[in-house]
Parts: C-alpha cells; structure tokens; sequence
C-alpha cells in the first residue's frame, strides 16, 4: 500500500490562508473555505473550481457537506452557522445563538441536525428540518472554546481547548468525559469507528480507544504549538497523517506509530488535511493559500 | 389582564344594531351613485364606504388631499416606486429636468440648444453629430454584441461636408487618396517591380540576404516622410489645427517672443498623448508600425491593406499599457531631467549649465578604528563545552613535580567549575611563569586535559538532572506543578487508584508505563538487577524481557514469544502467566519508589486532577522522570456523567429519548457569575427562589430522586466523585415507543407525566386566574352598580385568596394524603352540593347581568330592573347559604364567592385573620412562580378557560380539583 506523496494538481484561488479543506462523502469534490471569507468547491481530481460560495462576514472556519452533497453548512468568525443550498449557492438558513467564533460544524447522518462548537465552549445542535432558528441543544459542559466536533449516529463528540474529548451519548443519556490533559486542537474518528485521533497543542496526536477512554499510540514530530491543525487517519486505518506547522506532512503507522514518511508540501502551515474515502488520495491545505491535491 | 374577557361567559350571539348600519350605508350608496354625479368635481368629496368624511388633519388638506384623497391624477400618474432587493439594487437615479418636462416643453427647450443647420455644415459636424446620436438611440433600443458606443469610423455623416463636395467635383472619388496623378502612377511602378523582386528572392534566400538593407533604408525614408502627407485612403477626419486648449485669454500668446518653447510644448503634448489618442480616434485605421515581418517597403511606397500583418493581434494593448504605466510612474523631477537630456541642444540659445546648484550630499562612511576587529567574543560560557572532548583523553600519570600536579588538579576544578575564560585568564596572567606551562601545551598539559575532563564530568553528573530537568521546563509555560516546585512547595500526593475501578487501573497503569516506555525507548536490557525476577534462569529472564519488550512495544499486537518455541502450549502459558504477574511487581515496585499512596482521605484529589501544593514540610526528591510518569498517568482519564438530550435533540438523531418521562433537571447554577445575574433580573431570581422552594413542595419520591439528583450535580461541580454513579436506564420504553410523535405532544406528555410540576404550575394558574376573575368582577359590580368596597381592595382581597387557599388545602387533602382525608372529608362533602348549587346559580345570574348589560347599551330601556333582580337574588342567595352552614364550609363558601362578587364577603376577613401563615404561603405561592413556567401557564390559562367555559355548571368541582392540587402543596410545606 503507498501513501499519496505525488503531488496532483494545486487547486489556487483562495486569497489568503485555507482553513479547511474537506472531501465530500464520495470523494469526487472536496469543499475549501479559509480567510477570505469564501467557500469554495472544486473538483480536485481534475484541478477545477467549480463554485464559490459567498456570505460569510469573516473568515470561514469550517465546512460539511451532506451525504447527499445538496446541502452544505459552513461557520466561521461572523459567529454564524450558514446553511447552503450547494447548487444555487444561496444560504437557505443562517443560525445565530453563538457567543464567539464557530470553529467547526458537522451535518448529523441524515443532515437533519447541524452541531456547531464554538469559542463560547459550547456546542450547539440546529435544526434543519423545522424553521426555527433556535439551537435544539446547548451543550455548555467544556470549559474552554471547543474546536472540533464529530457527529456519529448516536454521538455528538467534541474536542475541547481544556484538553477534553467529550463524547455525548444520546442513546443512553450520558456524556463521556476523557481527559488528555492537553488542548485538544482536532478530533477525527477511524473508519471503524473504534478510536478517536485527537491533535493535541503538545505537538503530539493521540490516539484513543473510544469503548475504554484508553490511550493507545503517540505519534510524535511534527510541530503544532498555537495553530489549528487537522489531523485524519487513512482510508484504511493503516496510517495516522496530519499537517505541521513548519509546511510538511507526515504520515505514522497507525500501530507502532513509527513516522513512515515526512515532506514538504506547502510554504506555509498546513491547516487541514483530507483523506479521501475509498482512493489514495489526499488533499492539503495551508495558510499559503493553496490546496494540493496528493495521489500515488 | 388580558384575559379579562376570556373569563367571562358569553350565551348566544350579541344582538347587531342593524338599523343604524344600515341607514349610514344606504346613505352612502346613495350619495355615491346620484348625489355625487351632479356635483362638479372640485366639489365632490371622498366619502368611505359607511359615508363618512375622511380628515386629513387640517394643515394636511382638510377634508381632500391629493387628487380626491388619492395619490394619483387625473392623467394617471402613479408615483415611481422604489424597490431595491439584495439581488436586484436600484440604482441611484440621476435625475435631469427632462425627466420632469412635457413633450411640447422638451421641444422647446430644445430650440435653445444652438446647432449649425445643415446647409451651413462645411465641416460635416452637425450632420456627423446628428448621425451619432441616431446611432446611439438605435443601439439603445437594440443592443448589440459589441458593447460601448459605436466608433466614428462605422457612424457616418448622412450629408456630405461642402468640402468632400468640392472634391468630388474636382474628380475625387470615395476611397481615393488625394495625391498627386504623379506620384501614384510612379508609386504605381514601383510596386509592380517590388513584387517582381519578392517574386525572385523567395526563390533565392541568399539574395534576399543581400538585398536587406537597402529595403531597411528605405522603410526608414518612409518614416522620414513629412506626416502631414495624407496617407490614408479612406475618408479624412478633419481636424480643427489649433484648437484653444488653454486657459489664457483670447489672443494672448505665452511665447510670443519665445517660439521655441511653443514648439517644444507642442511636441511634448503630442508626444503624451500620441498613442491613446491615435488609437481612439481611427480604430480602423492602419497603424504604420504594423508590417509584416521581414519586408521592407519602398521609399515611396505607402502601406496598404497588402502588407499588413494579418497575423498580428488586432491591437497593441501591451504597448499602450507600458506607456501609460511609465508615463505615471514617472516622478516630474525625472521626467524633467530625462527631457533636459533628451533634447540637449535642441533649444537654440541654451546651453546646459556646467555647474548646477542642486547637489546631493554624500555622508562619508564613519572611520572604522584601526584597532576593531569584526569579531564579537561572547565572555567564556560557565561551563566548559566538553564537545570536543568528545573522546575523553587518556589516563596519562601524573607530573612527577607534586606542586604541579597539584596545582593542574587545582586549577582543572577550577576552570570546570567557574568556566573556559578562567583558563584563558590564567594563561594570560601566567604567561611568563613556567609553572603554569601546562596551560598552553607544556609540560603536563595531557594530565590537565584530563583531569579537567574529569572534573567536567564530575560536575555534569551533579547538575545534569537538574538540567535536565529544569531547562526544557523554563522554556515551556510555568505550570502548577514548576511554580510549586520553584517555591518548596511539596505536591499532594497522588494516588494510582483508577477513577472507576481497580480493573481499569490496572489497565491504565500497564498503559502509562507502556507510553512511558514508548517515549524514553528504554531498553530493557539494562534493568536493574532487582527487577530480574529470573535470574537464576537465563533463558527464561531473556524471554521475560523479549516478553516486556513485546507488550510495550506493540501495545496493540499480542505477538507470541518466539523464543519459546519449542516450549508446550501449556508451559508457554503458564509462563506468561508468571510473566505477567512479574511485570506487575515491577511496575508496582516502581510506583512504590516514586511515591508511596497516601491514606484514602487523600485520594480524590488526583482523580480531581487538581494538584494542590502545601508549603513546607519534608520534601520528596522526585526526578523529572517520574514526574513525568506521573503527568502521563494521569491522563488520559475517562469520567462518565449524566447528560440529558433534548427530545427534539433525540428525534431528529432516529432516537428514543433515554430520559423519557423523567422529570426535568433542576436548574444548576453553573457559577457565581450565573447567580450573579440571575439576581439582578427580577424574574430569574424569582425563578431561582421557585427552584429552591420547589424542591421542597416536591413529593417524598420525587424528593428522593431530586436529592439524588442535587448530590449528583453537586459531585459534578466539585468534581470530587470517585464512583460512577448509577443511574437507572430509562424503562419508560413502553411509552417511548407508543407515546404520540409530534414534538409538543411529547413535550405535554412529558409534563403531563411529570405531575409535581404539573401541580405547582396549576396552582400558580389558578392564583393568577384568581387574581384576574377577581378584578374583573370587581369592575362588573362597578358596572352593574353594586357595592364595591372601595377602600382596602387588595389586602381584603389576598385574606380572601389566602383563606381560599386554606380551604382549598383542607379540602385538598382528602385526594392525596389519606390522614388528612378522614377529618375533613365529611364537611367537604356536606359542603360540596351546596356549593355546586351556589356554582349554578351565580353561573346563570352572571350571564343574565351580561345580556342585560349589553341590551342597555344598545337600548337604554330595559335598564334597572334586570340588575335589582340580579342583587336581590343574589342576597338572598347568600344569606340562605349563610345561614345553613357549618362554619368551616360557610367559610369556604365565602371565599369561593368572594371570588365572583366580592364585596359580598366584605365579613370574610374576620374568618381568614385567623390564619396569617397561609395567607403568607399563598403569597409567596404566588411570588414563586417561575418564569419557567410562565410559557406554560399561558398556554394552561387558555385551556383553563375553554374548560370553564365548557362546564361552567360544574365550575366548583373543577375548583374543587385545583384545590385538592393546591392543598397537597401545603401539606408538603407543613411537613418540611
């Protein structure tokens, strides 16, 4: 098995730095938004841009797609959850409620509910099948800015800057509270399901095993100290990868996180990476206002 | 309030004053269809449909503003609306006074505008000016692909100017150039032999070669030929030679006495606006820098459509663009000079200064001191780099002179102690002294390398774990743990005991020593010799350490031993086994050294993750390492606490909500700051104060539950609780799964279920409903003229209500707490028939007094007697009642009037003084209303009344209900 370390095709157009970059559910498109307040769609497999969204007041922090790519939500410094419609480009919904910046927004599986965190330390539950514009839940336990979220079917987890990965159960009515002990920059879940991979602000990723809270595996070398970096596991849970502040990439074996590879990719820190869901494919985005498109 | 009339009880439909309607409407028709007609129209006036007059105000038209109170005209004008959306922004609309004039005013105003008549046109303007605009409305109305206005060029003159007729009666033809017949027919000649030749060298390159520069010369020729040679063909722009372009004063002449500037101004005005302007004016006419490549073309040749390149881009914006950019970019002080350069000499009488005043002044570069040497020597580091004693020096034996082996051993403490610069001061200073020879490679200055490293090493063995330790630490933030180490201050100890269970800590202890173990990469081959439990065995301490290796090292793998293979399955496991409980010691041992876990009291605190620190007492030494350790045992940590999701939360996610039918969490109040606004809004800290006395009104079962609940939000705040606690998984799965769908339902449902809440806020209604029925029939009896006490309404009232309150406790009692039933259920029960009558009867009065109420306000005739009817009826009513009472149901009786008309238990104070203590807990009953519950109530109330309203005969019982709510409520608070 081989790692996307060739570089593709380099998506330009954002003007400033990309925040986030995201595969959609297939993989055929991925979704960019960054600092000039704009969302972007493009097709990265054939280098083209094909929308651009536009209504953000400030930067955009974070974007998803549903699974069924007709809806998108977006967030960012305008303290806004932005619900789109992604073929007219218009926004269908704006949620307001957050005291401070949204620093990332999850559709639930059937897009049915949006759950924003935000620097308020909450996290914040939308309803997109009825008309109000009221959270259906705050959940307001963290107690620092909560920056990433995950949604599984039952689950709402979030990441915290108190060094918690909190993991709200719906289904039995409890909230799991896993302490790392470090600022909790990212969560991202392995494709099974089994274990949470956390970027942490001492510069480590940690990987956790969900049913026990257990750490399982360190992986160590890159650098992440004040910025908000992504971190993701490959399409095969073989590899850990995640981007550093310095422009690189690296890749760890998922089991004995040894660093299997490392290069540049970018000039500037590498914000967000993506993996894409069935291929060996990656895409990268950084502060230098591209996003590359990595394969085999 | 606003229920007012909510409360009341309507029968039948209120009667409609038809007559007057109809009369005013009829009028109205009428005057709209014959009276108006006859009228002149300055006369009419705008009546709306009931006939009345509209005003305006008096300074805004009186009866008529506008155009028959209307905002149009007569010719229909209607008023410009203005409309801008997101999408679609209006623009901002310059308006002009044509916009405002009628055609005939337009006419006339354009007669103003003065314009040559064509007859007098010698220049062709007028008629091209005319053609423009002609082409310009044109192109309005039909847009075409090419945006912008249309080009001169394709815009043409309807008339000919007088001149372009002079010439075409002088023989000239459109298309033709105006020349002389001499030069065309030579120019004629020329091209025939020009073709001839290119004809020839395209078969011989080489001769082409040759034949170049001739050709260059003469395209040069073309260029020198006087420009005002008219070189194009087709219809001349005519320009007007000197145009007045400058301000100066008609006739005056700047450079009447200085010609040559007047030329170099020229030139230069030219000169900026050469390119743009040229390119502007004749968009199709050929541009003379445009040839094809690679020919020349004849002294008198001129270019045609032939030798145009037709592979060039149509137009030169790269050029036009780098001359427009230099031009701007230029600074004038430059411009001027370069010009000065340029055309040095071409002002005849001046001559370029020699010498000019202007003159940059240059700073000389400051002397350098002989002396300075460009190298900064940093003073010597305190420790000595001992890098390049990489490879420590040998053994040598020491100096046969005892006073210099000394004196090397002294010095080489020295230096490795206060640092390199020593050294070098001391080779400084000794220069001359032979006994410090060994310093600059003399006699012994192996034996000092050595001791001096040794020395080094001595010394970094002493500081080295300080070092280590505490360098990385400064650098990083200043935490808890190095503040407290900084200043004496002895950590709590932490004990290893899992947060959950001992199992889990096992696990979290293997787990911790296993990334300790991933980060240091200790090999365990080098174990300390107490920690080889097989050391007797060899073979078996090597597979106890491949065994070690592999369970740290692959954490997630369980790899069998290889080394045992020839070992049966069943050795092998026992083995591990021994293995396993082996490591345990180990790794308990460990623990045991880094700190010994102190009593249970002392536990939480690492569960808590707070570290405290006490000043003084005995420090422990601890190295980094295990502080260390001891951070990573920490973390992570896993804690499980309650979470309630929000039904919609649960509904939208696919999910039957875990804590449905389970009464609602107690508010928590998350922190001082919280508080701290709640008490500044009225209405929160009234919530607040419900919250607190609600726990208490709260059922025993529900009490419990509530306790739990307190103690568990309790825990969670102070985050001191070591156990998970149990909670119940939901078993309402019944109702969860055959409870309505819709969201409210379940909301109601919820509520319904949850009957303690559900009471308090009844209660709360029936309070208020209390206080509003009570107003309202105060303001009735106003209306109907009885009596009203009109001093002390509200102090009356609240005994009253209190007394009420009493009553409906004691009555209460009988539904919920069976004791209590026993002793009053007999007299409630004399007293309910009774009172159910009383229901009736001011029921049908209330209604009676309502229609009579309104047929005197439509017709005042029937006024008086229906309402003495109503009073006596109702005294008498009441006084029989009085009379057949026991005292406690004449009492309830009382207030249960008293609620309708009230200033018939004007005597009623007298019974409710007696019980001061209800009269202060209904108040505060009422005070306690949570707003919270305020959404609800309203939605309550208004069902409340439909059910009055529904079974207004049966209203005492229906109050007899809330009652029985109210009642258990008191008995709670007695109890408590």
């Amino acid at each position: 098995m081989s790692l996307p370390r060739k570089e593709a095709s380099v998506l330009k157009g954002h003007e400033g730095a990309v925040l986030a970059a995201r595969f959609n559910n297939d993989g055929n498109y991925c979704l960019s938004c960054g600092k000039d307040r704009t969302i972007r769609l493009w097709n990265p497999h054939r280098g083209i841009h094909v929308k651009t969204y536009k209504a953000h007041g400030r930067e955009v922090r974070d974007v998803h797609v549903t699974t069924d790519n007709s809806k998108l939500c977006s967030c960012g410094g305008d303290r806004q959850i932005f619900y789109w419609d992604v073929a007219t480009g218009r926004v269908i919904r704006k949620f307001r409620g957050h005291d401070g910046e949204v620093n990332a927004v999850k559709f639930s599986e059937y897009a049915s509910v949006v759950v924003s965190a935000g620097y308020d330390q909450s996290l914040r539950a939308w309803d997109c099948r009825s008309h109000s514009t009221e959270p259906i839940q705050i959940i307001d336990s963290f107690s620092d800015s909560v920056m990433s979220v995950l949604l599984t079917k039952t689950e709402i987890i979030g990441g915290s800057v108190d060094g918690t990965v909190r993991t709200f159960d719906i289904r039995i009515g409890r909230e799991i509270y896993d302490d790392l002990g470090q600022p909790v920059n990212c969560i991202s879940m392995s494709n099974d399901g089994n274990c949470i991979l956390a970027s942490c602000l001492d510069s480590k990723l940690r990987l956790l095993d969900r049913s026990t809270g257990e750490l399982l595996q360190e992986y160590k070398g890159h650098t992440c100290k004040s910025y908000k970096l992504d971190c993701c596991l490959t399409n095969t849970d073989a590899h850990v990868t995640g981007g550093s502040e310095d422009g690189f990439i690296y890749f760890w074996d998922l089991v004995d996180a040894s660093l299997v590879s490392s290069f540049r990719a970018h000039t500037s820190v590498v914000t967000s990476v993506s993996y894409h869901p069935k291929d060996d494919c990656m895409i990268t985005a950084s502060v230098d206002g591209t996003i590359r498109v990595w394969k085999t | 309030m606003e229920s007012d009339e909510e409360d009341y009880v309507f029968f039948g439909t209120p009667i409609e004053r038809e007559e007057e309607i109809s009369s005013r409407k009829k009028k109205a028709v009428a005057e709209a269809s014959g009276h108006l007609r006859t009228l002149p129209s300055w006369k009419q006036e705008v009546r709306d449909e009931e006939g009345r007059r509209r005003f305006h105000g008096a300074f805004t038209g009186g009866f008529s503003a506008g155009y028959y109170n209307t905002v149009g005209s007569k010719e229909g004008w209607a008023p410009q609306s203005f409309t801008s959306s997101r999408k679609n922004r209006a623009e901002a609309k310059k308006q002009s006074i044509l916009n405002f004039l009628d055609e005939d005013e337009k006419e006339e105003l354009e007669g103003r505008f003065l314009g040559t008549s064509s007859q007098f046109d010698t220049f062709g303007f007028t008629s091209a000016e005319i053609a423009r605009k002609q082409a310009e409305k044109e192109q309005q109305q039909r847009p075409s692909i090419i945006p912008g206005p249309a080009p001169d060029e394709i815009v043409l003159p309807a008339t000919e100017s007088v001149g372009v007729k002079l010439l075409l009666k002088m023989g000239w033809r459109h298309g033709r150039s105006i020349k002389d017949s001499i030069a065309n027919t030579l120019h004629d000649a020329r091209r025939e032999a020009r073709r001839a030749f290119l004809a020839f060298s395209s078969d011989d390159p080489k001769v082409q070669l040759t034949d170049s520069e001739p050709i260059k010369g003469d395209r040069e020729n073309v260029f020198d030929q006087p420009a005002n040679d008219v070189q194009s063909s087709k219809s001349t722009p005519v320009y007007v030679l000197n145009p007045k372009q400058d301000l100066y004063g008609l006739g005056f002449d700047p450079y009447k006495n200085a010609p040559e500037f007047r030329e170099k101004k020229r030139s230069r005005v030219s000169g900026e606006r050469g390119p743009g302007y040229n390119r502007k004016d004749s968009l199709f006419g050929f541009k003379s820098g445009k040839i094809g490549p690679g020919f020349g073309i004849g002294a008198l040749e001129e270019l045609d459509a032939e030798d145009e390149d037709v592979y060039a881009t149509g137009y030169e914006f790269e050029e036009t663009y780098l001359e427009e950019d230099e031009e701007s970019s230029n600074l004038s002080l430059e411009n001027k000079k370069k010009l000065d350069k340029k055309h040095e000499g071409a002002l005849p009488g001046f001559r370029v200064a020699s010498n000019s005043d202007y003159r940059m002044d240059r700073f000389e570069a400051p002397v350098i001191p002989k002396d300075f040497l460009p190298h900064h020597t940093f003073p010597g580091p305190l420790e000595i780099d001992c890098k390049h004693y990489d490879v420590p020096p040998q053994e040598v034996p020491p100096p046969e002179d005892g006073t210099l082996k000394l004196l090397i051993e002294g010095v080489a403490s020295l230096v490795a102690r206060s640092g390199k610069k020593f050294e070098d001061l001391y080779r400084e200073k000794n220069k001359s002294n032979p006994l410090f020879n060994f310093l600059s490679g003399g006699i012994g200055h192996d034996y000092y390398a050595r001791k001096l490293w040794e020395a080094c090493q001595k010394r970094s063995d002493q500081t080295g774990e300080h070092l280590d330790g505490k360098v990385p630490a400064s650098v990083q933030r200043l935490t808890a743990e190095s503040r407290g180490k900084i200043l004496g201050e002895k950590p709590l100890e932490k004990s290893f005991q899992g947060p959950s269970s001992s199992v889990s800590s096992k696990d979290i202890h293997r787990q911790l020593n296993l990334s300790d173990t991933f980060t240091k990469s200790a090999s365990f081959s080098d174990l300390p010799e107490v920690e080889k439990p097989f050391k007797d065995d060899p073979a078996k301490q090597e597979r106890f350490e491949q065994f070690l290796k592999q369970k740290y090292e692959g954490g997630l793998r369980s790899i069998s031993s290889s080394l045992a293979s020839n070992m049966s399955e069943a050795a092998r496991a026992r083995e591990r086994l021994d293995f396993e409980a082996a490591a345990e010691a180990m790794e308990k041992g460990n623990w045991g050294k880094g700190s010994k876990p102190s009593a249970p009291s002392l536990l939480d605190f690492s569960t808590a993750g707070v570290l405290q620190f006490t000043s003084g007492g005995p420090e422990l030494k601890k190295d980094p390492q295990t502080e260390d350790f001891m951070a990573k045992k920490m973390y992570p940590k896993r804690e499980e606490f309650q979470w309630r999701p929000s039904p919609l939360l649960c509904k939208r996610f696919d999910l039957i909500d875990p804590y449905m039918g389970k009464p609602p969490p107690a508010p928590r109040i998350r922190s001082k700051m919280d508080s701290f606004i709640f008490t500044s809004d009225f209405v929160k800290a009234s919530k607040t104060d419900e919250a607190a006395t609600g726990k208490k009104i709260l059922s025993p079962l529900q009490q419990s539950e509530n306790q739990n609940s307190t103690k568990d939000s309790a825990e969670h705040v102070t985050e001191v609780e070591v156990e998970v606690e149990n909670v119940e998984r939901p078993v309402d799965l019944y109702k969860a799964i055959f409870s309505d769908d819709s969201d409210e339902e379940v909301e109601d449902s919820n509520f319904n279920r949850v009957d303690n809440q559900e009471k308090k806020a009844e209660i709360a209604n029936t309070a208020l409903s209390r206080l509003i029925a009570g107003d309202f029939l105060e303001s009735l009896g106003k209306e109907l003229g009885l009596e009203v006490p009109p001093d002390k309404p509200y102090p009356a009232q609240k005994s009253q209500n209190s007394a009420l309150e009493k009553e409906t406790a004691n009555a209460n009692a009988r539904s919920n707490s069976p004791k209590v039933e026993n002793i009053k259920e007999t007299s409630l029960n004399q007293g309910l028939p009774h009172l159910q009558d009383i229901a009736q009867e001011v029921g049908s009065s209330k209604s009676e007094t309502i229609h009579g109420n309104m047929r005197e306000s439509s017709s005042s005739k029937t006024k008086g007697t229906s309402m003495d009817d109503n009073s006596k009826l109702n005294g008498k009513k009441d006084e029989e009642d009085r009379k057949s009472k026991t005292p406690t149901t004449r009492r309830r009786d009382n207030s249960d009037s008293s609620r309708h008309h009230r200033h018939w238990s004007r005597d009623s104070g007298s019974d409710s003084s007696s019980d001061d203590r209800d009269r202060y807990s209904s108040r505060s009953k009422r005070k306690h209303k949570s707003s919270r519950e305020k959404s609800k109530e309203s939605r309550k109330h208004s069902s409340n009344h439909k059910h009055r309203r529904r079974e207004s005969r049966s209203r005492s019982s229906h109050y007899g209900m809330e009652k029985s709510r109210s009642d258990t409520k008191r008995e709670k608070k007695r109890k408590d």
